[in-house]
């Protein structure tokens, strides 16, 4: 690694580019969303223009900027004569998601101009498209943990305003706070996280920790276990990890386009980003948990895709699945492969996106039983669709195929290392690849082959989209094909990518797991492509999908109750959702606590006023009764003595004299 | 330097009131704009204050004394009241903030339509109130200004507020009475074991005091007396300093407020008319906070740090009972309301921690809750105002109807869950960092206090989701035509404070860099 080099922030015309980057988007949401309606015809073109001199400055980046680390500082303010400062880190993994994010989101805004042509809020949408890409690049080009953070929320704000963007439907703004929701639960994490690191090294930045605490990844304390799995929660959260996975198919309520960009190519994988970005400084036993969790997503999330019948969730589950195939990359320690994966994924995918987008613009539904025959009438949607999925199926001469078996090889050598148990890593890597075939071909098949189904009306026609929409996918199958990043198709080792991300690990091209992953894939093709052939067969679907039925029964019947209670995050579910064990409780305490503010503060407090005022009235009848009643009493006593007494002096002379001799005897008596 | 500038800040809203007592009541239409005029000009003093504030020392500045109140009491000694104001860099953010937040809600009670003449003379006259509180270096004065509060709050809630506007105003009252009497407590015990060293030389006797400044000093207690600092005097079995820092703990605790002594908050914001729902949540809450960093820890600093894993306790408790509150709520008022114990329960965790992180965060949350919760009271306001109902289950789709008010509400909401860029955030993050720092406090708790900022997205984003999204639909189809949306002058009162709260999230350091000095002085004593 070469040693990193800290600048101030004025001193290079570097600087000026990496604000210009982050400028330039900034202005285009606030432009845009400042002219409203009257921005309308022309805020694509806008996005476009700004977007594509983002992409040409970080072309220029890369240009001068490879393989070498800067980091840019800048004072923010400063406390108790600490600076807190504003730093950026531009070193080949910056460079690598720039011209990525920017790509994709080119021709995703040149998609959105069709996709979205009667749409009457363009304006709001292409507002949102640059805020995203913002705050996506402030992740990107983040140098400490807390300004990463800081854009981390920020791209989650930008997915739930584009989530919801159609806001009159209640299912897709339940959708977006869902998300933002369970992004928060890891974020959560992910500030814990943050905190301890800054309470532990006194700063958060990145180049810092990685260089000069390289304690930590020696001392493999607990504290330094708990403060990597906390950061890494935070990627758990926005890479759609198990157990806060489940916001990403319901995601899907978004434009398509969006969910091409943001819920497929970038946003998603701003987790693996993260990860790499932390690596250096993760313990073995956090990087474990690390792997574990990527294991169990990659497996559920391809298991769940096979149920699939909306063409975009099933992508949905398929992008689930492969961010765990990148966390778990990342867990093994293949972090450059991992990275690899995000490149060429970010394209394919996004290609399937886009030319589900296509499909649904053209049929007008996303239920893939219903479509059919599709092939000669979107030729080019077809073509575009077979090579960017086979590029997810991961077949040989397509780009998934080089970055997935590099993970997988990362994974089994790992697995080596640590023996025993920790094969069940790579070989449920393997078995997802083989789901990946299956669900991808069984799509691929619903979709393109056979005979209409009844989504689509014959007499509507169904044909290729205008080019605006043709253009993207076009370009992004081209990119799912090996040539980009490796002269062999069978082996990444030597290509560009692994040329800039150099791995340490000599042993390379093990043929044995890639022999085996191809195996396995064409197990899986052969068997999704029969599976629907097989028609009323009891085939390997119909038995995974009979236990999958039960296995949601039981669990109906087990938590109904609670999920019935759970109406703020499931009042739209329509499946069962694994997150009633984390917010079931949530709902049950809030209504706990407010009775206790009720029945029991409340209560005491009013019952202390009561008792106040009940003692208050006693006390005032007792102050009307008896003390009031001596007083009374006392006044009585005088006049009725008074009384008595005024008689003694009655103005006669002869009862004076009486008085006054019984004195003069009582004094002799009393004194003599 | 302009001689007498915070008497002149604290008392010229003083001779507005008693203008606007004096007019008769055909001049109705003036009231409002005296008003307007005396709390714009509290806003132009206090940048003037501002202007001439160092950030360079930790010293009370532009301080003021004179002798009030001197008593000789024989052998007892003398007792000496002394009017004495003094701005540092704790008070200084808060006195500018009320005076915004005054200033907005003057338009806001434009609203108000009857008996403008008692309410805008109160009004004035809490505003004195609250800045003397904010000034007074003296603690009977301190004590006086505190007191005086809650005679117009009293009556604005118990005036103009809503149907069970009695039992809230004199539930507020009540409370606030109580705690007002333990400080009361700790006032006196502190007052006749402090004297003044100096003013004892010259007078040749023992000169009892109240200034704040000299209870800080150990040296200026008397020997043996209650609260000396070196005595180990107890009452009840319990150290008598302890005692009295817990007094005073539970005095400032019921203004912040902490649970469990919060329930008045609830109904005064649900029965308040709008502005005074904004005083209240904007300014009022933080002179718990205030008199906590003013008295109670710089007197009591060792009981301070003995307690501070429980106070930290506290303040968690605080910030998720209150987010499980504001869940649990269908009054968009109340749901405020309880969302602003939970974010007042983040100031007590940033004190408790006493750490510099902490204490700034702080004193920057309560300026940024300030700000906020001003907004989303005078948000909730603006929907009370055209339909008179204000349950969250009543509204579908607002955004049809009132889409500016949509989004200033989307960007409030936002601000207030944290969102990095507004305010709340930097609030939040300071005071958990502080928490983590601390030695003193474990790192599960403020780990747990994390909670609070998930809690915060779920109300306020269910809220939104219910209210403003969907289909537009009222459950009194009745009330839809009264939904404009936003007028000029609610414009003029909303879209300022955002700006605030923006520019303070994205440049903290301008109000860190008031706090600072003084809260390392503040720290020193804990070393």
């Amino acid at each position: 690694m070469p040693d990193i080099c800290r600048k101030g922030f004025a001193s290079t015309r570097m600087s000026l580019y990496l604000i210009l980057l982050l400028v330039f988007p900034f202005l285009g949401f606030i432009g845009l969303f400042s002219f409203r309606k009257r921005a309308n015809n022309w805020a694509g073109y806008i996005g476009i223009a700004l977007t594509l001199m983002g992409l040409g400055g970080s072309l220029v980046m890369f240009n001068q900027a490879l393989n070498q680390s800067q980091v840019y500082l800048v004072e923010w303010f400063s406390m108790n004569g600490k600076p807190i400062m504003l730093s950026f880190l531009v070193d080949n993994q910056t460079l690598m998601m720039l011209v990525v994010v920017h790509l994709v989101a080119v021709l995703v805004q040149l998609f959105s101009i069709s996709y979205l042509h009667d749409e009457p809020a363009r304006w709001r949408y292409f507002a949102f498209l640059q805020l995203f890409v913002f705050s996506m690049l402030g992740i990107v080009l983040a140098g400490s943990l807390l300004l990463m953070y800081v854009f981390w929320e920020l791209v989650g704000l930008s997915s739930y305003l584009l989530i919801g963007f159609w806001y009159e439907r209640p299912r897709a703004v339940w959708a977006a706070k869902k998300a933002f929701l369970l992004n928060r639960i890891g974020d959560a994490g992910f500030l814990i996280g943050i905190l301890l690191v800054f309470w532990q090294f006194g700063t958060t930045e990145l180049s810092v920790l990685t260089h000069q605490n390289g304690i930590i990844s020696e001392d493999s304390s607990i504290l330094f276990t708990v403060i990597g799995v906390c950061l890494f929660c935070g990627a758990i959260g926005k890479s759609a990890q198990f157990p806060l996975s489940d916001w990403l198919p319901d995601a899907m309520e978004g434009p398509t386009p969006v969910s091409a960009l943001i819920h497929a190519a970038t946003m998603v994988a701003a987790g693996i980003f993260l990860l790499g970005r932390i690596h250096p400084f993760l313990t073995p036993d956090a990087l474990i948990v690390v792997a574990i969790i990527g294991t169990i997503t990659m497996f559920l999330g391809a298991y769940k895709a096979i149920f699939q019948t909306d063409i975009k969730k099933l992508l949905a589950y398929s992008t689930v699945s492969q961010l765990g195939l990148m966390v778990m990359g990342m867990g093994v320690g293949a972090k450059e492969a991992a990275l690899f994966h995000l490149l060429t994924h970010a394209f394919f995918k996004a290609g399937l996106f886009l030319c589900a987008g296509i499909i649904i613009h053209a049929v007008h539904t996303q239920d893939t039983r219903q479509m059919g025959g599709l092939r000669q009438k979107m030729p080019v949607t077809f073509w575009a669709y077979t090579i960017c999925a086979a590029a997810l199926a991961g077949l040989p001469f397509f780009s998934g195929f080089l970055s997935k078996d590099a993970i997988l090889i990362g994974a089994f050598e790992w697995a080596k290392h640590t023996g025993g148990i920790a094969f069940v890593i790579p070989v449920v890597g393997l078995i997802s690849a083989g789901l990946t075939a299956f669900y991808v071909i069984r799509q691929w098949k619903q979709v393109f082959f056979g005979e209409n189904q009844g989504g689509y009306r014959h007499e509507q026609i169904v044909h290729d989209a205008d080019s605006f929409m043709k253009v993207p996918v076009i370009l992004l199958a081209i990119l799912s094909f090996f040539i980009w990043f490796s002269f062999n198709p069978a082996d990444a080792a030597h290509g560009w990518f692994f040329c800039i991300f150099p791995v340490e690990a000599a042993e390379r091209g093990h043929g044995m797991v890639e022999i085996l992953s191809v195996l396995v894939v064409a197990i899986g093709l052969l068997g999704g492509f029969y599976s629907t052939a097989m028609g009323p067969l009891p085939s390997l679907i119909t038995l995974l999908q009979g236990i999958h039925d039960v296995i949601e029964k039981l669990f109906v019947s087990l938590f109904g109750k609670i999920r019935n209670g759970l109406k703020w995050l499931n009042e739209h579910a329509d499946e069962t959702d694994r997150h009633v064990f984390l917010i079931a409780p949530l709902q049950k305490i809030a209504y706990w606590t407010y009775r206790m503010d009720r029945r029991m503060i409340d209560v005491m407090v009013n019952g202390v006023g009561y008792v106040t005022v009940i003692g208050a009235h006693a006390i005032g009848r007792f102050d009307k009764l008896v003390v009031d009643g001596a007083v009374n009493a006392l006044a009585w006593l005088a006049g009725f003595v008074g009384n008595r007494i005024r008689n003694l002096q009655n103005g006669r002379v002869q009862s004076y004299f009486v008085v006054m001799l019984l004195g003069v005897l009582l004094m002799i008596l009393l004194f003599f | 330097m302009i001689p007498h500038l915070l008497s002149f800040l604290t008392f010229h809203p003083l001779v507005g009131s008693v203008v606007i007592a004096l007019l008769p009541n055909s001049q109705k239409e003036a009231f409002k704009w005296i008003a307007v005029f005396f709390c714009a000009c509290q806003v132009v003093v206090s940048a003037v204050v501002y202007y001439f504030f160092s950030t360079q020392t930790a010293d009370f500045q532009m301080v003021e004394k004179a002798d009030w109140i001197t008593l000789s009491m024989g052998s007892l000694g003398t007792v000496s009241i002394d009017f004495i104001l003094g701005v540092d860099g704790i008070s200084l953010p808060l006195i500018m903030l009320s005076s915004v937040v005054m200033m907005v809600g003057v338009f806001s009670s434009f609203s108000i339509a009857k008996r403008e003449k008692a309410y805008y003379s109160l009004y004035l006259l809490l505003t004195t109130s609250i800045m003397g509180c904010f000034l007074a270096l003296d603690f009977f004065l301190f004590f006086l200004f505190f007191e005086f509060m809650l005679l117009p709050m009293y009556f604005l809630i118990g005036l103009w507020g809503g149907p069970r506007r009695e039992y809230a105003s004199i539930k507020f009252f009540l409370y606030t009475l109580v705690g007002s009497l333990l400080i009361l407590i700790v006032m006196i015990g502190l007052y006749i074991s402090v004297i003044d060293p100096y003013e004892s030389e010259l007078a040749k006797t023992m000169v009892h005091t109240f200034d704040l400044r000299l209870m800080t000093d150990g040296r200026n207690y008397l020997p043996d007396s209650i609260l000396t600092p070196s005595g180990e005097i107890t009452l009840l079995g319990v150290p008598s300093r302890m005692l009295a820092f817990w007094l005073l703990f539970i005095g400032f605790a019921i203004k912040l407020p902490i649970v469990p002594l919060h329930t008045w908050l609830p109904d005064a914001h649900v029965e308040a008319p709008t502005p005074v729902s904004v005083v209240l949540a904007g300014v009022l809450l933080k002179i718990g906070g205030y008199g906590l960093l003013r008295i109670a820890y710089p007197i009591f600093p060792d009981a301070a740090a003995e307690y501070a894993f429980t106070l930290a306790i506290l303040g968690v408790i605080s910030i998720v009972y209150g987010g499980f509150n504001a869940l649990a709520q269908n009054d968009l008022k109340k749901m405020i309301a309880y969302s602003s114990v939970s974010h007042m329960g983040f100031v007590v965790l940033g004190i408790a921690s006493l750490t510099a992180e902490g204490l700034n965060g702080a004193v920057y949350q309560m300026v940024s809750h300030g700000i906020l919760s001003s907004l989303l009271f005078l948000l909730v306001g603006v929907l009370y105002d055209r339909t008179h109902n204000r349950l969250i289950d009543n509204y579908r789709g607002l955004i049809s109807y009132m889409p500016l008010y949509t989004i200033i509400t989307g960007i409030t909401f936002f601000a207030s869950l944290g969102l990095p860029g507004f305010s709340g955030f930097i609030g939040e993050l300071f005071t958990l960092m502080g928490g983590f720092q601390s030695d003193r406090l474990p790192v599960w708790l403020t780990a747990l206090g994390t909670l609070g900022i998930i809690l915060a997205a779920a109300y306020f984003l269910w809220t939104f989701q219910r209210m403003f999204f969907g289909k537009p639909w009222a459950k009194n189809p009745t009330e839809l035509p009264f939904l404009s949306d936003l007028n000029r002058l609610e414009k003029w009162m909303l879209i300022p404070l955002v700006l605030m709260s923006f520019a303070l999230g994205i440049f903290p350091g301008w109000l860190f860099s008031l706090s600072d000095k003084t809260v390392s002085h503040l720290l020193k004593i804990f070393e």
